[in-house]
Parts: structure tokens; sequence; C-alpha cells
């Protein structure tokens, strides 16, 4: 079966909540039904998007923009693939499933989120991680300000060396064997993430400002 | 039936359903990852008086374990499954979070879980991390990160636990000790080829069979007097005037079959050493079939039929 795709059209120019878009609600849903569904108060789905495929599991979004908001907001199942960058709010209180983002993000990225894989390509920006609450959000590129703001539990994985708040505190590097496990688990993404192997990471727990449990695990 | 100028008895093991599991142990190189197995599958050698029977199973190249490291396969029963999760969580406690380097995950799948780490994470003292990883089959799978003076100790948080049997045997009769014993040693290093099987008496044998009572009326079981070879000419005895040693092998399984295969392995492989070298007999202990479930048949299990059904 082959992914469900959503192709941003280039004629959108207003900004576009996308949280309607993920497995959990298209789940049974027709192609004619998801074209008609209502995005916004004036704006369907088929007014944004070219809409083709259909896996309501594995999602793609095509020629994505920074207009594109809230995508993978709340999902709780399958995977969704961003092709290009995306605006604020991925993956924001994700309950589950992976979300790929092979370019950039916007602000809040996998704000309160709870469980499953948030995965950024690109650079994040402001507050990335903010409120998280369980679930592993990485990101490849470089990281706004702000970083971890609130993150209660939960693993951020980052490549390139973030610049963090005083909540955050450093507790050394480590070699840890549970990132084997974790690596093992992106082999199967179609991401750059696949090509993780390295075991040696600096850990930071924060945010002390608030609960203080959360990680942020940084490998350059 | 002769194999090799070994007389096999026509008679049976008996053995008994129990519950089993399997955890797969990995440390920093293998040296690490035995020190661990084998203070978690010592002493278990019998459910009488160590709550579980358990043993090694197999070693793991890197490339088959969870974490990709080098590690072993344990197999663990126990007569009920409380026992089971009791034995389990102790041994995990006091032997693999004890022990430097070591990790431990399932090694089995089944509907039934019981605890690894799920209740072993409290030694974390709040500064325990949950991961929620999806396995090669996209199922998550929840590990255990817990903060120890080496690191970090990692654990699944459950394994799965499966019906098992329990009790398989046989027995190797012969004209001398260090003639026996040397069959028993040739048995268990065919039988340790054989997965899903432990042999739990030390080195895979056992010289102090059982009979179920005793004179003294507080003992549930004293010693096989019927196969004790200095009794011979005092109690009604199994054995020929020219047997002077008796030894057992006790194979615990997942499966009739996988205990059936591992007893004619064993029962071959110490019968390929043959009569001249001191072999005299195999026969099998059973409680007149009575208590247990499960009943192995020598000639049939020597003759192929590894599934226990009758022609």
């Amino acid at each position: 079966m082959s992914a469900l795709i959503f192709t941003l059209k280039p004629t959108v120019t207003t900004q576009v909540d996308c949280r309607a878009l993920i497995p959990d609600t298209l789940a049974g849903k027709t192609l004619t039904d998801i074209k008609a569904m209502r995005l916004q108060q004036q704006l369907t789905v088929a007014d944004v998007f070219d809409v083709a495929g259909e896996d309501t599991t594995h999602l793609i979004f095509k020629q994505a923009s920074p207009l594109m908001h809230h995508v993978g907001y709340q999902m709780k199942i399958g995977q969704i693939i961003i092709e290009g960058n995306v605006g604020d709010f991925v993956g924001a209180a994700m309950q589950g499933g992976v979300l790929i983002c092979k370019g950039n993000v916007g602000e809040r990225a996998g704000d309160a989120m709870r469980r499953g894989m948030l995965l950024i390509e690109g650079d994040a920006g402001a507050y990335c991680a903010s409120s998280m609450k369980a679930g592993t959000l990485g990101v490849l590129g470089k990281t706004g300000a702000r970083l971890g703001f609130g993150m209660k539990r939960g693993t951020l994985l980052l490549a390139q060396a973030p610049t963090l708040h005083a909540t955050w505190l450093d507790c050394g590097w480590h070699t840890l064997p549970f990132l084997n496990i974790l690596y093992q688990s992106f082999k199967t993404l179609d991401s750059r993430f696949a090509a993780l192997t390295q075991m040696r990471v600096q850990r930071w727990v924060g945010d002390v400002s608030g609960l203080g449990k959360a990680e942020i695990l940084v490998l350059a | 039936m002769i194999l090799n100028g070994v007389q096999i008895d026509d008679t049976f093991a008996e053995a008994f359903n129990m519950r089993g599991t399997r955890i797969i142990i990995t440390a920093l190189n293998l040296k690490w990852a035995y020190h661990a197995a084998n203070a978690m599958t010592g002493f278990a050698t019998s459910v009488i008086g160590c709550g579980v029977e358990a043993g090694i199973e197999r070693e793991l190249t890197a490339d088959e374990t969870p974490d990709g490291r080098p590690g072993v396969s344990i197999l663990m029963f126990a007569m009920g499954s409380k026992v089971l999760m009791q034995q389990l969580e102790t041994r995990m406690g006091q032997c693999i979070l004890t022990c430097p380097t070591a990790a431990a995950f399932s090694g089995i799948a089944s509907e039934d879980q019981i605890s690894l780490g799920k209740h072993l994470r409290y030694f974390g003292d709040g500064n325990q991390v949950s991961k929620l990883i999806p396995d090669a089959n996209g199922i998550n799978q929840r590990y255990w990160r817990i903060p120890v003076m080496d690191g970090e100790f990692l654990t699944q948080e459950t394994t799965g636990m499966v019906r098992a049997i329990g009790g398989g045997n046989f027995l190797v009769l012969g004209q001398s000790q260090p003639q026996v014993l040397a069959a028993c040693e040739a048995a268990i290093e065919a039988m340790k080829k054989v997965p899903n099987v432990i042999m739990p008496f030390p080195g895979g044998v056992v010289r102090s069979g059982s009979k179920v009572g005793s004179k003294y009326p507080k003992m549930f079981a004293s010693t096989n007097d019927a196969f004790c070879p200095t009794l011979k000419g005092v109690v009604n005895t199994e054995l020929d005037m020219d047997i002077e040693s008796v030894m057992e092998i006790v194979i615990d399984g997942l499966t009739f079959e996988d205990i059936a295969l591992s007893m004619k392995v064993g029962i071959e492989a110490a019968c390929s050493l043959g009569s001249e070298a001191g072999i005299k007999r195999i026969s099998a202990g059973n409680y007149g079939g009575k208590l247990g479930q499960h009943h192995f048949k020598l000639h049939p299990i020597l003759q192929g039929n590894l599934s226990g059904a009758t022609a």
C-alpha cells in the first residue's frame, strides 16, 4: 500500500493548521473524505494539498512550508515524513508513532510531547522540546534559544552542541549502551538518523526550574 | 535395545509441567556476561531446594543481542508462575544489577509477561529513565536505564513466561565412577548444542538421584537406593554386580520435542564411548508414571520419535 501523500499547492500563502492530518484521524477515510476535511474555518484539505495514495498510517508531506503548523499534533500511531521546512508546533503533544522532518522546523517543536519519536534532520527554532513530558526528540541541525524550556522528562538527542540555559546541568561524557538499541530502531527509517552510531554523549539533565528529570544527550 | 554394546532399558523418564522464561544477558565482553549469568544461574539446580532450575542455554554474538554486545541466553524454570517471578526478580537484583557492565533483555515472546526490570527500576531512587523503543517488528519495548556507579544499568521492563517441561532425564550406568563421568561429560557437550534446553545440575550431571519418601517422617525424598551401587546386596536393587557407578542427567526444556531431542543426542553421545569403555546400561528415572504429566520413553526417542506420540 502506498503512503498517503499531501503535496502543498504552490498557491497557498496563508498559515495552515495541519493538526487534523494525523494517522489517527485519517484511519478509515477515503481520499474523497480526506479532501473534504476542514483544516480551518475557510480551508479544506483540497484547498491546500494535492492528495494521493492510500496508507493512512504512513503520511508524507511534500513541498512543505513554514506556513504549515501543528503537523503531527497529538499523533498516536504510524509515521509522518515531512519533506521540506515546516512551521511551529511540529510534533507537539505527540503521543506515539514516528515523525520525521527532513528540513528545518519552527518554534516549539515537540512541545508537551508525551511519547513517540520526533526526528528533525535540519535546524529547530526556539523553545524546541518545551514542556516535553517524555519520548525521544532528535535534532541533527542547530537548535535555537530556550532549548528544553520547562522540559520535564524525555530525551533530546542533539548532533550539534546547543546553547543551554542555566537550568540545565552538565553530567559529563558517557558511553550509553541504550543508544545502540535506539539507533537500531532508527535503521528501519528513511532518515539520516539511520546513520547514527556514536555511543558517546555529553549528558545534561534539566530543566531544573521544574521537574528536572529530562536529559539532553549531545553527540558533538 | 543395544546401542554400541550398551543396553538401553525399555523404560521412560517422567517429567512435569513447569513455567519457563528466557533472559538475554549482555556485557562489555563475554567474560563479564558469563560472570553475570553464572551468578544468576548459581544455586539453581533443583526446584526442591532452590526455587528455580536455571542454566546457560548458549553464547550469543554481538549481532544476536539487542544492545550489540556479546552475551549469553539463560533459561529459568519453576513449578509455578509466582515462584518464577519471585526468583527472577531476586536474581536480577542480586546478580545482574550488581555485575559490572551487565544488561538484561527479554529472550522469549509471550502474552504472559513477567517483571525483569519493572520493579528493579526503583533502585534508581527517582533518577531512573524509561525509554519506549520500537523493536525490529515495530512493536514498542520498554527499557529502564538505572544510574549505577559504573554508568547505567540497562534492562528491559519485562520478559515472556511460557509453559515448559522439567525433569526429563536419563541414567548412565557403568563399571567405574571415572568411566561414567566421562560418558556424562560427552553427553553434556553434545546436549549443550541443542537449543531450548538446560541441564541444571553441576556440570549438567547429578549423582544423588532420589526416590519419593524416606524412613524419616520429615523427609519427603531420599536417596534412590535401588540405583546405589554400594547397597546392591541389601536393597531391592536395579543394578547388576558389574555396575559400580550411576549418574543422571536432568533436562528442562521449552517443549517435549526439545527435551526428547536432547535426550537422544545425549544418550547417543554417552553410548558412543561403548561398552568397552565401561558403559553398560542407560536407564531413566520415573515414579511409576503416576506423578508426571510427560513420559519420555527411551526406545521410541532413540528410534527418532521425538513427539511422544504412540504409533
